[in-house]
């Protein structure tokens, strides 16, 4: 129980410092904290194999996500 | 009460101690895997952190590395035992390849995490604990402070080398 309230905890703390933060260099370490939390809340919360997969899914999405914002921040693809 | 604290905490440093070592015998810090990961590192270098550390923290926010591996391992080992750890060690594979990245630290990281996790809940701990344990040990490293976390990073880095 105590695991749930912690990770969620840590979900709220890290998505505070991501809107904190103005360097989107270095906001986007405070959301892959984020993206861990709650991947691990949501299978904290559901106890079920196939939230294995929800959690999976959401974490390679986001991280995909955040891969893409960091290179397009970088400069894109140069042709 | 206090014990699972403790469990906690016990199973934030293991975690730790297995991702960091995996993701450093990797050469995570030596270079971007992608262009986002040189730019992560070269903004946690202008706010006064190390650029080898910075470079390991922007190949943990771009791909999947041991780091997520340990958490979606766990995740694994708590839903389903050791099938479901080396099913989660699948999805980082495939989560690698998806994002453009060889996968073998995230991969190796999953595997090797099912096995000790599995170990330890047989001497007393949860599943849990390693789940919060292994988002601890993210907050440590890519929610604390980027300046003191990329510096100690680079110090590791260094002894590898």
């Amino acid at each position: 129980m105590i695991a749930l309230y912690l990770v969620a905890a840590i979900a709220v703390f890290a998505a505070i410092r991501v809107v904190i933060e103005r360097n989107t260099g270095r906001k986007l370490p405070y959301a892959n904290v984020m993206n861990f939390a709650v991947a691990g809340t949501l299978v904290l919360l559901l106890d079920h194999p196939l939230s294995l997969v929800a959690a999976a899914a959401y974490f390679v999405g986001s991280t995909l996500e955040a891969n893409a914002v960091a290179s397009t921040y970088a400069g894109g693809v140069k042709r | 009460m206090l014990g699972e604290f403790l469990h906690i905490l016990a199973a934030a440093t293991i975690s730790w101690i297995l991702f960091v070592t995996v993701d450093i015998l990797f050469r995570l810090p030596e270079a971007g895997g992608v262009s986002g990961a040189s730019a992560v590192a070269r903004d946690i270098e202008a706010g006064g952190g190390a650029l080898a550390g910075g470079t390991m923290m922007g190949n943990i926010v771009c791909s999947p590395d041991a780091s997520a591996g340990t958490l979606l391992a766990a995740c694994g080992v708590y839903v389903a035992g050791i099938p479901g750890g080396l099913a989660a060690a699948l999805m980082v594979f495939i989560g690698n390849r998806i994002c453009h990245d060889p996968g073998y630290a995230g991969t190796t990281g999953a595997v090797l995490a099912t096995f000790v996790v599995y170990a330890f809940t047989q001497v007393g701990f949860a599943a849990t604990d390693f789940i919060a344990g292994m988002v601890i040990a993210i907050l440590t490293i890519q929610g604390l402070s980027h300046t003191h976390a990329s510096r100690l990073l680079a110090r590791l880095w260094r002894i590898r080398q």
